[in-house]
């Protein structure tokens, strides 16, 4: 009866316990178990081939959370993974067996095996296109139903995780096996996957018996699911059948794993939520104190509120331990399960809201606990997909310490055959982009001397020790290089600002990755809901546009950028006019902002030009705004051609007429001068207003004027000078070349004592 | 008697429910209650009780039904926040009329509300003219809950001045009364708990102490769930506000109600419904209430100066005056709306769509 079946009859069997995976319950009364049978020889589900790797699994010097991954050696990289962490029975037992120096080995299908029958059902799945619910699913989902949870998980943990001794885990876990082998068998794609692993590990204990354990000293902790099939199932299988098995070429090494990881692969075996609190979970057990668990998840709930500035009292600790009970006792339990702990800690210290408390729970069920190993036992996916891709990508030669550089045209070579060598030098430039975006310090990119250059790229590369190191904990991000920086590029989007999304978006660009694109595109359109300034959108603007025009070289579907950028442009066309209030230090930068949205607009014709052009109208014709940007703005129409010669003088009139304080009069003329220097050069009238207000000012005013007049001209080349000095001598009736030669020549001394007295001249707050 | 009532209280309209629910009891009834927890939870949430099936008086959050019972479990008073139309009121009485068997014990908070109407006031004639007594001396729905150990109801609590919300925190730490003028303390019976309710757009006519938020077990009761589940009270509401205020317009149609509860549930929440894209919310709350109070000004304008259909002219009138409350803000976030969402709706949405940017100008 129960997991620990002993066969019946006369033939004497294994001592077999049914365990749910990654189960703080089922690790805690395993080592019972194993106390109890003490066994000269223990198997473990798990690929047998990583027998080879327990014993550095049991070294006291490994913290798990930690991994055994095995990866095939050919493209496309396919990987299974086993994570560990303090609380899975597997591991207990493993620690068992190394304490009580019993003999331990993996029991199941090979991972060569495991790979090889994968590879089979994903080619068979391109074909079948995607099924209803399967039995077991269905079975776990009304399991969720019926407990009156609603999620299997907390059915779960009221049921096995709160087991209140060993007989009960045990024969809860074996009823479980049992019932869902009745209802799911015969009718599920993995039966006959499942049928050949049982009969490969009765193949294991029969190896076994061979070698002279006998089966009373055998203990065999496995999956509940395999109770049955091992002690009642039928003949081990034979090396003729092993043969006849897919198999494809595998690596195999121990990793260090992390809590987040763990959290983020939800689902049976391979992971759970809330890891951290399973291992509180694990803490309660081994304490002996089963409600120690919740206490201390509270505790630690608050312990970080309080932490970050939120007051917590204990007695919103206390009702709140008191709710989860009672929450408890509503559903017949006798703890509460994590379900109960959080809800009451919403109610209790969240004040109803969980967005108060998200990030103490975040904290206190998934943790950021990463596993750790001793030196030299890793050898990961990732570092072998590094070095077969600068294998590929003919790199090789630049794994110096030496630094050397590579110079990239990313353009399509037309004079090669294959289309890989067409685009060798893209494929590196991906390749180097990924490595940069996931601050591995291989390769540095330089500046390239042509200005927007879009098809060259100059990078420096050397090789250290560090980049070995920063290859190797780049494995907690991802299998492969890519998975890795697509990864990385998703983490950075989760708390940036639009610009910083924007930025992502470029750099997925960058490193050939659409999907990172596409989500970054997302996260943008989410995140851009809440932008506000217009700098920040200009930014963003121009970011994407770089992106829309020059994104093509690299072969990208930039088409989903089109509706972001519009509503962009349209929330930017709508808060401009009242941002442009602002004092002068500002304006400068909105100015920068001003001409980044109307390169925008001129360079894509999808966007509502005409709202622009409405906008921009208002501010060059709005009196109450940062003069510089009127006359910015005034600039870009005149550019446009959206004003004559005749609007252009009467505004510069009306601008510079006598009233208006000087420094105001002359800032305008300073955004005027901002944009293209020709198109003011080339209309007369505008110098000749000018030269009128000049006249109209007397000796105070003038002075103020000058210095802003001088701030303006400062940027003209002393060809457009000479220009105005044309210009100017039409208007004075004069020799264009005198007048030039004062404006261009070198200041005198009288003249220079003069402007040293315009610095005792009090400009007040200007 | 019972036929000129305008609206019975729970526990008489569901009198045979709770009559079935206590028959049929299996689990341990706490303290002062009729029923054990679970069967509160059926009474609230529907299910079978023997034959007699239980009507559902609250659909949709269950988990946070069951986590107002377990805080009445733990003698915690518990306090119920939403919006306007999130049936606090009503979660209230019927949680009441279960464990008491009795809805009655309520105090509506007012901007008038007094300390005396708290605790207990005096039958001035009688302390006069005999001084303070127990006969004297006129008890508080609390002050009786707590004599009978019983559950209290205080309405719209943040609508009452600071003062008197004061007045409930020592009653719901001390769990007693005591009044000096008898020298005497009340203390409570065992069963004594307290449910209020807050309205979250309140928040501005009293804020509630943190003290006494200390005090309760919040629960926020969110928006209806669904599309489909907020048009339906929206309908229904429509059609019992016409009846009584004579508009003289045809109800709206399904396809006007699906609009307003569109714009409304997007704007609310920030996305749209697919959840696809994320957009900009309003200032405003922009509850289920103002919805109906949108339609059914709709169906003003139509019946008074229109044909008595609501019209694309109506809606965008009604919808300008919702949505755009205070500033130019939420001016700028309608237009927003219009130009990435509405727009892009097609045919359907296009005339309101332009009469509502013509109006937004």
């Amino acid at each position: 009866m129960g997991g620990r079946v002993k066969d019946k009859g006369e033939k004497k069997g294994p001592h077999v316990f049914g365990i749910r995976h990654l189960s703080p319950a089922g690790a805690y009364y395993v080592r019972r178990f194993l106390d109890e049978v003490s066994p000269e020889l223990l198997l473990i589900e798990g690929p047998s081939d990583f027998t080879e790797l327990i014993q550095d699994l049991g070294d006291p010097k490994v913290k798990p959370p930690v991994a055994v991954m095995a990866y095939t050696e050919e493209l496309p990289i396919r990987t299974i993974l086993y994570p560990f962490a303090v609380y899975s029975p597997e591991y207990q037992a493993i620690c068992w067996a190394r304490e009580h120096g019993c003999e331990c080995r993996f029991c199941d299908l090979p991972s060569q095996v495991f790979l090889g029958i994968e590879e089979q059902k994903r080619a068979r799945k391109c074909q079948k296109p995607m099924e209803e619910e399967s039995p077991t699913a269905h079975v776990y989902r009304r399991l969720g139903e019926c407990s009156g949870d609603g999620d299997q998980e907390t059915f779960w943990e009221r049921t096995l995780e709160h087991a209140l001794d060993e007989k009960g885990y045990e024969r809860g876990a074996a009823e479980f096996g049992r019932s869902l082998r009745e209802l799911s068998m015969g009718y599920e794609e993995d039966d006959a996957e499942n049928l050949v692993r049982e009969a490969y590990m009765r193949r294991v204990i029969a190896q076994a018996g061979k070698e002279g354990f006998s089966p009373d000293k055998i203990a065999v902790v496995t999956g509940a699911f395999h109770v049955e099939g091992l002690l009642l199932g039928g003949k081990p299988m034979t090396e003729k059948e092993l043969k006849k098995l897919p198999s494809l070429e595998v690596n195999k090494t121990l990793m260090p794993y992390s809590y987040f990881r763990l959290s983020e692969r939800a689902g049976y075996g391979a992971g759970n939520r809330a890891p951290a609190y399973y291992e509180l979970l694990w803490d309660g057990l081994c304490r002996e104190m089963p409600d120690y668990t919740g206490r201390r998840y509270l505790a630690a709930l608050a312990a970080y509120q309080r932490e970050h500035g939120n007051m917590v009292s204990s007695a919103e600790i206390i009702e709140a331990v008191r709710l989860a009970g009672s929450l408890a006792e509503l559903h017949g339990a006798h703890l509460p399960a994590l379900r109960d702990l959080r809800d009451a800690a919403i109610t209790c210290m969240g004040h109803g809201s969980f967005s108060e408390i998200a990030l103490a729970v975040a904290d206190t069920e998934i943790g950021t606990k990463i596993g750790s190993l001793p030196e030299g036992v890793s050898q990961t996916s990732i570092q072998s997909d590094f070095y077969r891709q600068l294998k590929e990508l003919r790199l090789e030669k630049y794994k110096s310490v030496s630094s050397q550089e590579l110079s990239l045209d990313l353009r399509e070579k037309l004079t090669v055959k294959s289309e890989r060598a067409a685009f060798l030098d893209l494929e590196r430039s991906f390749f180097l982009h990924r490595l940069k975006v996931l601050g591995i310090s291989f390769a540095t990119p330089q500046a390239v001397r042509q200005e927007r250059a879009t098809w060259a790229e100059q990078w420096l590369l050397r090789w250290t020790p560090e980049a070995e190191m920063q290859i190797v904990e780049a494995v907690l991000k991802g299998d492969t290089v890519e998975q890795a920086a697509s990864f990385e590029l998703r983490e950075r989007t989760t708390n940036a600002g639009i610009s910083g999304i924007a930025e992502v978006i470029e750099e997925a660009c960058n490193c050939g990755m659409p999907t990172s694109m596409e989500y970054a595109t997302n996260a943008l359109q989410s995140t851009a809901v809440s932008a506000v300034s217009v700098t920040e959108i200009a930014e963003t603007a121009g970011r994407l546009s770089v992106v829309l025009r020059y994104g093509d070289i690299r072969r990208l579907d930039r088409e989903p950028l089109v509706p972001i950028l519009s509503q962009l442009f349209l929330r930017a066309c709508l808060i401009l006019v009242g941002e442009c209030v602002c004092d002068d230090s500002a304006a400068k930068l909105l100015a920068q902002s001003m001409t980044t949205l109307h390169q925008v607009s001129i360079n894509h014709d999808f966007l509502d030009g005409e709202r622009w052009l409405k906008a921009l109208t208002e501010i060059a014709t709005r009196d109450d705004l940062n003069t510089r940007l009127s006359g910015l703005a005034a600039a870009i129409l005149l550019e446009m051609g959206q004003i004559d010669s005749q609007d252009l003088g009467r505004e510069v009139e009306r601008r510079l007429s006598k009233g208006i304080p000087a420094e105001l009069g002359a800032g305008w003329f300073e955004g005027l001068s901002m944009k293209n220097h020709y198109a003011l050069i080339g209309r007369l009238t505008l110098w000749e207003k000018l030269s009128e207000y000049l006249d109209t000012l007397d000796n105070e005013e003038f002075k103020r004027a000058l210095v802003f007049l001088r701030r303006a001209f400062a940027d003209f080349t002393s060809e457009e000078k000479n220009q105005i000095a044309e210009n100017m001598g039409e208007i004075w009736q004069v020799n264009p070349a005198q007048v030039s030669e004062v404006l261009n020549g070198p200041v005198s001394d009288e003249e220079l004592s003069m402007l040293s007295g315009l610095d005792d001249f009090d400009f007040g707050d200007i | 008697m019972e036929q000129n009532m305008q609206r019975l209280p729970a526990e008489q309209l569901f009198q045979k429910e709770i009559e079935t629910l206590i028959a049929n009891e299996k689990y341990p009834v706490p303290a002062g209650w009729k029923m054990s927890p679970r069967s509160v939870f059926t009474y609230i949430c529907g299910g079978k009780s023997g034959d007699v099936e239980i009507t559902p008086k609250y659909i949709g959050h269950e988990r946070l039904v069951e986590i107002a019972i377990s805080t009445l479990v733990t003698d915690r008073a518990l306090l119920l926040i939403g919006e306007p139309g999130t049936a606090k009121s009503w979660l209230s009485e019927h949680l009441t009329a279960a464990i008491n068997g009795d809805s009655t014990r309520v105090i509506q908070g007012t901007a008038g509300t007094t300390e005396e109407q708290i605790r207990y006031s005096w039958n001035y004639a009688m302390l006069i003219a005999n001084g303070p007594s127990r006969e004297a001396m006129i008890p508080s729905p609390i002050y009786r809950a707590m004599e009978q150990g019983m559950i209290a109801r205080v309405e719209e609590i943040s609508r009452c001045a600071s003062e008197v919300q004061d007045a409930l925190i020592s009653i719901l730490s001390e769990k007693r009364i005591s009044v000096p003028e008898l020298g005497v303390e009340i203390p409570a019976r065992k069963g004594f708990s307290v449910i209020a309710t807050a309205n979250t757009r309140d928040k501005g006519v009293n804020e509630m102490s943190a003290a006494l938020k200390r005090r309760f077990n919040i629960v926020v009761l969110p928006a209806p769930d669904s599309l489909e589940a907020e048009m339906d009270i929206v309908e229904t509401r429509i059609k019992q506000l016409s009846g009584s205020l004579d508009l003289n317009a045809r109800l709206p149609e399904e396809e006007v109600v699906r609009k307003v509860c569109t714009i409304f549930r997007e704007l609310r929440k920030g996305a749209t419904l697919d959840g696809k894209q994320k957009l900009k919310p309003t200032s405003g709350v922009l509850s289920t209430a103002e919805a109906i109070s949108l339609l059914a000004n709709s169906m003003a304008l139509a019946g008074s100066f229109g044909d008595g259909n609501i019209t694309d002219r109506d809606l965008a009138a009604g919808l300008q005056g919702a949505v755009v409350k205070e500033d130019n803000k939420d001016g700028r976030t309608w237009e927003e709306y219009l130009e990435n969402i509405m727009k892009k709706r097609g045919s359907k949405w296009l005339s309101l769509y332009q009469e509502c940017k013509e109006l937004n100008r």
